[in-house]
């Protein structure tokens, strides 16, 4: 039996019967546009992680006050827990000792901030992260600046009173104003608004990074939080592949510093853009892997349905393969007619739900706001999915009808 | 002696029900049926004449003795080569006709093409449809849309569409009035008057009147043998078309 014929023929025999057809499909349909839906999600929530990597720097790693067994710790960005930070003991020698010790780090912006603070404008004020920091910081960040100037390394000698917002900030305290050299207040003290920066985004954490009041670190460390230690150190390296190596040299160097004897546990810790990627994914993996286990389940009961109604359509047309079998059919031609029928069945249905998928990526994505990416992985995956589920739900109905013997199936 | 087209040889056949000892439908059966010849089985319901025809015909294997179509053993073949002498050799025609619902006359009739090597289903299927004189301009109608006459010629085309040498026919005409089954005769005289060999399995006597030679069967054994001088025969090797008197074939002694 010729390929093209072996597969009009199954066309036609599920042509025959359309509402067994689409019920077979429907079963598949549900399954594929799960699994659609689903990896879409998690390809676009892949895509996003990659883009707040991005944004963290890719040449960039970060020194965090506290260790990993301290209780509170300042949140990373504004996604993790805005708290009252504890270790004291990352000081702004430290980063100087970075600076001058570690070849592979090419610039070095330690900054200070204790969890959120109020800055207000006349009657309106606005809470939000307020960091102290060095010119420096607007180098490790490829921080974009809209106009006026940034903190200078004269406004940290001179314990100067200026500010660099983010357009966030601009907008909630001054509207249509222009802020440009208008005296905000942060936690009570007053401050020049000198700066205002361009325009971020999101940060690895999904803070927004255009909230943001920059003050100079002595200035702040001085005269707004009153403390005389660091948040964190932001290190960018010269090399990309000497990342994990800097990352080791600054441990070490700052165990030293800290006398920390082998063993003992760190006050701070170091985190890289590997790292950041790796916990991210973990997180997602553990999502994505429930919700590929409920597209399984959908597929399997979809496959269990289309079993079923082959088998059913097989009895029912006893008749019919008797009849084929009579007029020259071998045993493989009839159980090829069948399997291509269940494989054909569950292909348009897969592609039927890859279809309702597209739909339902709209959908999440008008209602949720998560990116969805559809990329030809996913279109490989439902066609692969419902092809499989097909040959293997056809598989124990084809053999069945394969092993009638004609005459008994034309006596029925 | 010119070698016979159909030949059996002691064919019995024994339907097992489960642990039971089984019930014999056919009861060493011997016969030969020559080229051209148009051959009616007979008998009562039960008498065996369904399962002599699925026999020689390889729908079904026989419990004992042996079936030789053209001077060829089929009885120890497997399905794929019995599938083969079903496609090439043979052609069926049902008293159900046994076409596929909703599905083209022309369609029905390529059946039996789909299971040959060949691309070309659709002219050989009009051509056998021709043959049969069945109305071209209802070629893709479906058989819910036809006369019980004219679906039948439709399963007497798939039956001849791989020109096969033999048309086998159980109870052609069963399902039909009697205009009907007189066009259907005729056509199956008009067969086997171009060369074709038919057997045909009926219990009406004015349907078995159309064949050459008739063999009545009763309870699993051919019980007579005989020439019809009215009916139809191609065969040269027939008996002799002037007698009148019934004349037993050395085949039915045996069997007495």
């Amino acid at each position: 039996m010729k390929k093209e014929h072996m597969i009009g023929q199954a066309l036609r025999g599920l042509n025959r019967n359309r509402l067994r057809t689409f019920f077979m499909m429907a079963g598949i349909m549900v399954g594929i546009t799960v699994l659609t839906v689903v990896l879409s999600a998690g390809m676009g929530a892949r895509e996003r992680i990659m883009e707040r990597v991005r944004v963290f720097g890719l040449e960039n790693l970060m020194v965090w006050a506290g260790g990993p067994t301290d209780q509170v710790r300042l949140g990373q960005g504004t996604g993790g827990t805005p708290g009252v930070q504890v270790t004291t003991t990352l000081k702004i020698e430290d980063a100087q000792a970075i600076a001058d010790e570690i070849r592979g780090a090419r610039a070095i912006a330690p900054f200070a901030r204790r969890g959120d603070s109020e800055a207000s404008w006349r009657d309106r004020s606005y809470t939000t992260p307020v960091f102290g920091v060095t010119p420096e910081w607007r180098d490790v960040w490829d921080w974009p600046l809209d106009r006026g100037s940034f903190i200078t390394d004269h406004d940290n000698q001179s314990m100067s009173r200026v500010a660099a917002i983010g357009p966030t900030v601009v907008r909630e305290l001054f509207g249509s104003e222009d802020p440009m050299g208008q005296m905000i207040q942060v936690n009570g003290v007053p401050f020049e608004v000198a700066g205002i920066m361009g325009v971020k985004g999101t940060s690895a954490g999904g803070g927004d990074m255009d909230a943001r009041v920059f003050v100079p670190l002595v200035t702040y460390m001085r005269r707004v939080a009153n403390v005389d230690y660091l948040s964190g150190i932001r290190v960018q390296v010269r090399d990309l592949r000497d990342m994990e190596a800097v990352a080791a040299d600054i441990n070490a160097l700052l165990r030293e510093r800290h006398n920390l004897a082998p063993g003992e546990p760190a006050d701070f810790r170091i985190t890289t853009p590997t790292e950041i990627t790796a916990m991210v994914e973990e997180m997602q993996g553990t999502f994505n892997l429930f919700l590929i286990v409920v597209a399984g389940i959908a597929l399997v009961v979809g496959g269990v349905v289309v079993a079923n109604i082959m088998l059913v359509s097989v009895s029912e047309r006893r008749k019919e393969i008797g009849l084929r079998r009579a007029v020259g059919a071998k045993p493989r031609d009839i159980r090829g007619q069948f399997l291509m029928e269940s494989t054909g069945v569950t292909l348009l249905g897969g592609i039927a739900g890859i279809g309702l998928g597209i739909v339902g990526n709209l959908v999440t994505k008008w209602l949720t706001g998560t990116p969805v990416l559809l990329t030809w992985q996913v279109l490989a995956a439902g066609v692969l999915f419902s092809t499989a589920v097909g040959v293997v739900a056809g598989l124990h109905p084809a053999r069945r009808a394969a092993a009638m013997a004609p005459v008994d199936a034309l006596r029925s | 002696m010119e070698q016979a087209l159909i030949e059996a040889r002691e064919l019995s056949r024994v339907y097992k029900k489960d642990d039971s000892a089984g019930v014999a439908a056919l009861k060493g059966v011997s016969l030969e049926i020559l080229k051209g010849e148009f051959v009616a089985l007979v008998g009562a319901s039960g008498s065996g004449k369904s399962t002599l025809m699925n026999l020689l015909g390889c729908l079904d294997r026989p419990t004992t003795g042996s079936v030789i179509l053209d001077g060829k053993e089929v009885s120890g073949l497997d399905e794929d080569a019995l599938a083969e002498v079903r496609n090439r050799k043979v052609g069926f025609v049902f008293q159900s006709f046994n076409l596929l619902p909703r599905t083209s006359a022309l369609e029905n009739v390529e059946l039996p093409l789909l299971y040959t090597d060949r691309s070309d289903l659709r002219g050989p299927a009009r051509e056998a449809l021709e043959v049969v004189g069945f109305p071209a301009e209802r070629f893709n109608h479906h058989p819910g849309e036809l006369s019980g006459g004219q679906q039948q010629r439709v399963a007497i085309a798939r039956a001849l569409v791989n020109d096969p040498e033999i048309l086998f026919a159980d109870e052609p005409t069963g399902n039909l009035d009697s205009s009907s089954s007189e066009e259907i005769m005729a056509l199956f005289t008009e067969l086997n008057r171009r060369g074709r060999t038919v057997v045909l399995v009926t219990h009406d006597a004015k349907v078995a009147r159309h064949a050459g030679r008739v063999l009545t069967m009763q309870d699993g054994q051919i019980v007579s043998d005989e020439a019809n001088a009215a009916g139809n025969n191609t065969s040269q090797a027939s008996n002799d078309p002037g007698a009148d008197r019934q004349t037993p074939s050395p085949n039915a002694e045996n069997q007495a």
